[in-house]
Order: structure tokens, then C-alpha cells, then sequence
């Protein structure tokens, strides 16, 4: 693999590139966009009085939405990480993988100008992150879920175009069910506390409570009966969405070619 | 795999099913429930098994459809074998497609580095080479420009100098010889004599026979995903040539009549009785032609025409006309025909027979065009046929 790392960085640079191909503002807006998201959410949450009551409820909102539309980006650029590249697929040979992996790297690089706005935003505001240095090993938890899931996705959107239908509804879901705009709290009274681990079978919801423990930690009220087992449950979830994945595109990327 | 081989193919067989079933997930639940029949099936390549050598330039014909772009896939290893074995020696740079891989989005440069890296080529390296690419692409103003504006002579010919530069072990070349210019077809002539010389292995594509013929040490004749043959060049196309022509005659063809006498099998053959479908002008021409009565016929008259390939007729005739009476047959049996002297032009010509009955009502079994028979000549004239000429000067 090691031999793969240039195209693998060319690829990554490439598809950065892509993205803001045509716009003038090109790779700002990676910076532009998290500090509007931002903003939005300031003005949004202030006439809605979403933050009333809710202390810091805007921070807790924006690092949430920032972390969901990290996954998001991924599954939906994982779609075209196979199909959008056709034309190497099917005339030049080299590892498969390579292509959905460069996708998540790109992702993870946009992911990095995003937090870098984040941080600065938490820090003006007089958020403690404490754990600050933990912070990448959660990314690099989600980065895996992220790469597990766009495996399975770009390698069935191969064979089954019903993928990309199926998905935008399956996002929808997905976010509803993570604790992304409520806080995990709001599940768990739902769950006797012996079951708590269900709600964290969904990795989301073990990965969100981390970025706002490593970041929010005294400033929010620590979450009480998540026992490390809750964690677990989310990043064995994680490895196995990897295992899946893995297996999942090595039994099909032979016959990328005969259908693309 | 022996030492000197480059490339090894054993039996490799590629199976597609058709399009038009099984698309969509709804298709295919009810594909489940109806248990329908097993999908059409393309063999696009059947059993094809071949070894090349290192250091050897091997060409492939057939016409379209013949699965000589499917052959090299395989050997790039963007699809891979439904059955048997394929091994490569070395590594491999294939020319798939003009400027195949390349990104539309990226300019020139870069398209050129992404081409190296897949290619997995260490950047320095490509650096090193890249300006011998931009020289051999006669690119040197665009080579920042989006090569999606580029012309497509301007795309392959990219396209050829990367997949050349990248200095691989095994070339595989499919159909780049028919797009660019003149002067970009002889340059690349050159860098493949060069690449022979160096010792490279090549696989080569190619409709122009005989630019094909000049640089291939073998060819390979695909047809239909079959493979037809394996060997020097002149012959090969010899043979392709003539299954061409053979195709191409073959809607002038046409079999009817009652069946009461079937004209089971032509042989053709010289004075000396061996079977041949070559005759060259001024020789005898013998054709066998064997049927099988079902019952007594009498009288049957056997006739036979000659046509010209687009099926105008040439010459026909038949036994009652050349006053060969043939009382009665029944079961097997056999006439021959001699053509004495052919006065044919050099070409192929299709042969017809029939046997019908002494008064023309009843046509028992006619072969209209079936027989493809090739005529060679080194006589200078015009026309179909020759005919004995003098001229001379009125005093």
C-alpha cells in the first residue's frame, strides 16, 4: 500500500481542487462556510429562543452539526468515488480502494479548516478544552466510520443505483436519531439505564458526546451513567462498519470494470 | 511461467451478461419471483490461450467485436477473466483508450503525474521525465491548460508519450495509430521501433494491416472472442482478409427449394484432386458436388453460376445446357464440375449450385452465393473476366 501513497496524495489533491473548481473564493470557502454555519445558528437559535434555558446551547449546536455534516459530506461524496471515476476504473489499474479512501482524506483535510474555525469560535467564547489533545483520537474514530461506511456506499452504488435514493432518506434518519441538535440525554430517559449502550449502537452518538465532553467538559453538565462500556459499544461499531466495508469491496471490486 | 515469457494466457474465458435485464433492484425481486431463464450470455472472449515472449511485439487483429480490446483489459487487470489464468511479467503500461485515465478538470501537468502515479512511479522519477513528455507531445505551450480543452490529437498524443515515458516492461497499445496526424503516426512508429529494440514487450491493436504486419513479430487473429490463429504476420492477415471478404459476401447468400435432392457438400479442388478455395487465373477449377436424393428423381439438371463479390452474375450454366444427360439418381452420390482456364479477374467470387428439374418448374435445393472462391492474377486488364486481345494497326 505504502507504494500508493503519491497517487493516493494526488488523488486527495485532486479532488480538493475539484471541489472548488470554477468559484473564485476556491479553497476559502473550507474556512467561509464553518464560520456562516456558524452564524446561522447564532441568529437562528436567538429568535427562536432555542437557547433559553439551555446553557451554551449554540456551542453544543454548532460542534454537533460541524461533526454531522463531516459523515454527511463523506456518504454523499461516497457515491462518486467509484462512479465518478470511471474513466480510471475502467482503463488504468491500480488498488480500488485507493479511490474512497482519497475521498475520505479530502474530506478529513476540509474537516481540519472547519475545526480550525471551530476552535477559534470555542475559544472566544471561553470554552475550557481541557482535552483539547484527545481531539484527534475521536477524529480519527470517525474517520474510520467514515471510511467503513463510504466502502460499503461507493462499491454498492456500483451494482445498485438505488444506493443514492436510499441514502438521502437514510442520512435523514440517521441524523434524527443522533444526539446532534438534542443533547444524548434526551434518548437515554427513553432507556432503562442498564440498556443505555442501545442508544450508543448508533456510533454518532457515542462520537458527538465525545467532541462536546472534550471541548464543553465543565461547562456542561457531565453526562451522568455513561459508563465506558457506552463507548465501546460506539467505536466497536465503528471497527465493525470497517470490517464490513473492507469485505464488502474486496469481493466486489473485480467486477467494477464489467459494469461501469 | 517460463523465464523468458512476458505474458502467459491460459484458457481465459470473459463471460458478460447482456443489458436490458436486472437493473434495478424492483427487476431483479421480480426476476427472483418469476424464476426466469438463465440472463443472455456474451462470450467476449472463449478460451483464448497464447504465451509472449519477452522482447516480443505481438499484433492483434478481427473486426469489431472480436474481443481484442477485451483481451487487453484483461491483461491491464481493469476486468478480470471469468475463467482461466493470466500472468504478466513486469510491469505493465497500457494505452486503452486515447489519454485514458486522464482527469478533463486537470490541466496537462498534472494529468501527467496522476498518470505516473497510478502507473506507480516514485514523483522523482516522473520529473525527471516529464520534460521528454511534453517534447515527445509537442506540448509545451498548453501543457498548464485543462486537457479538456485540448484537441483530441492533442489528448493522445499526451496520452502516448506518458504511457511511453513511464518506461514500462510491457506495452499494451489498442487502436492509437488510426487517431493523430501523419507526422505523430511515424513518431510513433519510431518509439515503438526503439521500444522493440530495447527489449520490450508489446501488444498492439491495430485496423492499419500494414503498419501491423510491418512491426508485429506474430499476430493473433481474434474472431467472434475465438481465437482463429497465431502466427506470422503475412498470413495472419491473409486469413482475416479473407474471412472478411467471406463476411462480407455473406448477404448475397441464400439456400431454398423443396428438399426432394440436397446438395450436401462442394469440395473444390485442383487437377490433382487436393481440396484448395484459392485458384489463380488460367488454371483448372474441379468442384465436387455431392447430394443425396430422398427418392428417385429423374432427369435432375445440376447447374452452377459465378458471381463477382457484390453478386452480379458472371457466368452460370448448367448439365442440360452442356448436353450431360443424367437419366435418374436416387440416395448419394456425386457430379463434378471443371472450369477450364479460369479467365476470372483476380478477387473473390461466390459460386452457386442447384439441381432442379429438367423443365425449370421444380427446384429441388439452390445455394445461392454460398461458395466464396478466390481468384489470384497477376494479368493486367480491366473487369471481371479476361478476354483474349490483340490490336493492331491499320496499315
Amino acid at each position: 500500500m505504502w507504494r500508493w501513497r503519491e497517487l493516493l496524495w494526488i488523488l486527495v489533491c485532486r479532488n480538493l481542487k475539484i471541489r472548488y473548481k470554477g468559484s473564485s473564493l476556491g479553497f476559502f470557502w473550507s474556512l467561509l462556510s464553518p464560520v456562516l454555519l456558524i452564524l446561522i445558528y447564532a441568529i437562528f437559535a436567538t429568535i427562536l429562543r432555542f437557547n433559553e434555558g439551555r446553557p451554551h446551547y449554540l456551542q453544543f449546536l454548532v460542534i454537533g452539526i460541524a461533526v454531522w455534516q463531516f459523515l454527511a459530506m463523506c456518504l454523499n461524496d461516497s457515491l462518486y468515488a467509484v462512479m465518478g471515476n470511471v474513466n480510471l476504473v475502467k482503463k488504468t489499474a491500480f488498488p480500488r480502494i485507493i479511490l474512497p479512501l482519497a475521498m475520505v482524506c479530502a474530506n478529513v483535510i476540509n474537516f481540519l479548516l472547519t475545526w480550525c474555525v471551530l476552535l477559534l469560535y470555542l475559544l472566544l467564547v471561553g470554552m475550557p478544552m481541557q482535552y483539547l489533545y484527545l481531539l484527534p483520537v475521536v477524529l480519527l474514530v470517525q474517520a474510520t466510520l467514515c471510511f467503513g461506511m463510504a466502502l460499503i456506499l461507493s462499491s454498492s452504488n456500483v451494482f445498485l443505483r438505488d444506493t443514492e435514493h436510499m441514502l438521502g432518506i437514510g442520512t435523514l434518519a440517521w441524523f434524527f436519531l443522533s444526539p446532534i441538535f438534542y443533547p444524548v440525554e434526551m434518548q437515554l430517559q427513553f432507556l432503562p439505564s442498564k440498556a443505555a449502550w442501545l442508544a450508543f449502537l448508533n456510533p454518532m452518538t457515542g462520537i458527538a458526546w465525545c467532541y462536546r465532553r472534550l471541548l464543553m467538559s465543565s461547562a456542561m453538565p457531565d453526562l451522568q451513567g455513561v459508563p465506558v462500556a457506552c463507548l465501546t459499544t460506539s467505536l466497536t461499531v465503528c471497527l465493525v462498519v470497517l470490517v464490513i466495508g473492507l469485505f464488502t469491496f474486496q469481493h466486489t471490486q473485480t467486477k467494477f470494470g464489467d459494469v461501469l | 511461467m517460463e523465464a523468458q515469457d512476458a505474458i502467459k494466457v491460459e484458457n481465459v474465458s470473459k463471460v458478460y451478461r447482456l443489458a436490458g435485464n436486472s437493473q434495478s433492484l424492483k427487476q431483479k425481486v421480480l426476476e427472483c419471483l418469476r424464476r426466469r431463464t438463465q440472463p443472455r450470455m456474451l462470450k467476449a472472449i472463449d478460451d483464448v490461450s497464447f504465451t509472449v515472449k519477452r522482447g516480443e511485439t505481438l499484433g492483434i487483429i478481427g473486426a469489431n467485436g472480436a474481443g481484442k480490446s477485451t483481451l487487453l483489459s484483461l491483461l491491464t487487470k481493469t476486468i478480470f477473466p471469468s475463467e482461466g489464468v493470466i500472468e504478466t511479467h513486469g510491469q505493465v503500461s497500457s494505452l486503452l483508450e486515447l489519454g485514458a485515465g486522464f482527469h478533463p478538470d486537470l490541466s496537462g501537468r498534472e494529468n501527467v503525474f496522476l498518470y505516473g502515479a497510478i502507473m506507480g512511479i516514485p514523483r522523482q522519477r516522473m520529473m525527471q521525465r516529464f520534460d521528454a513528455i511534453v517534447e515527445f507531445a509537442g506540448l509545451k505551450d498548453f501543457i498548464d491548460q485543462p486537457v479538456k480543452h485540448y484537441s483530441s490529437g492533442m489528448y493522445v498524443r499526451l496520452g502516448f508519450a506518458v504511457a511511453v515515458e513511464v518506461d514500462p516492461d510491457i506495452l499494451l497499445i489498442d487502436e492509437v495509430l488510426a487517431v493523430g496526424d501523419a507526422a505523430f503516426h511515424k513518431k510513433c512508429i519510431d518509439k515503438m521501433r526503439e521500444f522493440r529494440r530495447q527489449g520490450k514487450t508489446m501488444l498492439i491493436i491495430s485496423h492499419d494491416l500494414q503498419t501491423i504486419q510491418r512491426i508485429s513479430d506474430r499476430i493473433l487473429f481474434l474472431d467472434r472472442g475465438r481465437m482463429m490463429g497465431l502466427g506470422a504476420p503475412k498470413t495472419m492477415i491473409g486469413e482475416y482478409e479473407g474471412l472478411t471478404r467471406r463476411r462480407n459476401t455473406e448477404i448475397y447468400q441464400r439456400e431454398w427449394g423443396t428438399g426432394e435432392v440436397m446438395i450436401t457438400c462442394v469440395v473444390f479442388h485442383g487437377g490433382d484432386g487436393v481440396e484448395r478455395d484459392t485458384f489463380g487465373w488460367g488454371g483448372d477449377l474441379f468442384a465436387t458436388v455431392h447430394y443425396q436424393a430422398k427418392h428417385v428423381i429423374d432427369a435432375p439438371v445440376f447447374g452452377f453460376s459465378v458471381s463477382d463479390n457484390e453478386g452480379r452474375v458472371v457466368h452460370g450454366s448448367n448439365t442440360q445446357v452442356a448436353g450431360l444427360v443424367i437419366p435418374w439418381i436416387d440416395g448419394e452420390g456425386a457430379v463434378v464440375l471443371r472450369l477450364r482456364e479460369l479467365p476470372m479477374a483476380a478477387g473473390l467470387f461466390l459460386f452457386s449450385f442447384s439441381v432442379h428439374s429438367a423443365d425449370h418448374r421444380v427446384n429441388y435445393h439452390r445455394l445461392d452465393n454460398c461458395f466464396p472462391v478466390t481468384i489470384t492474377c497477376s494479368k493486367n486488364f480491366e473487369g471481371y473476366a479476361y478476354m483474349p486481345s490483340e490490336w493492331s494497326v491499320l496499315e
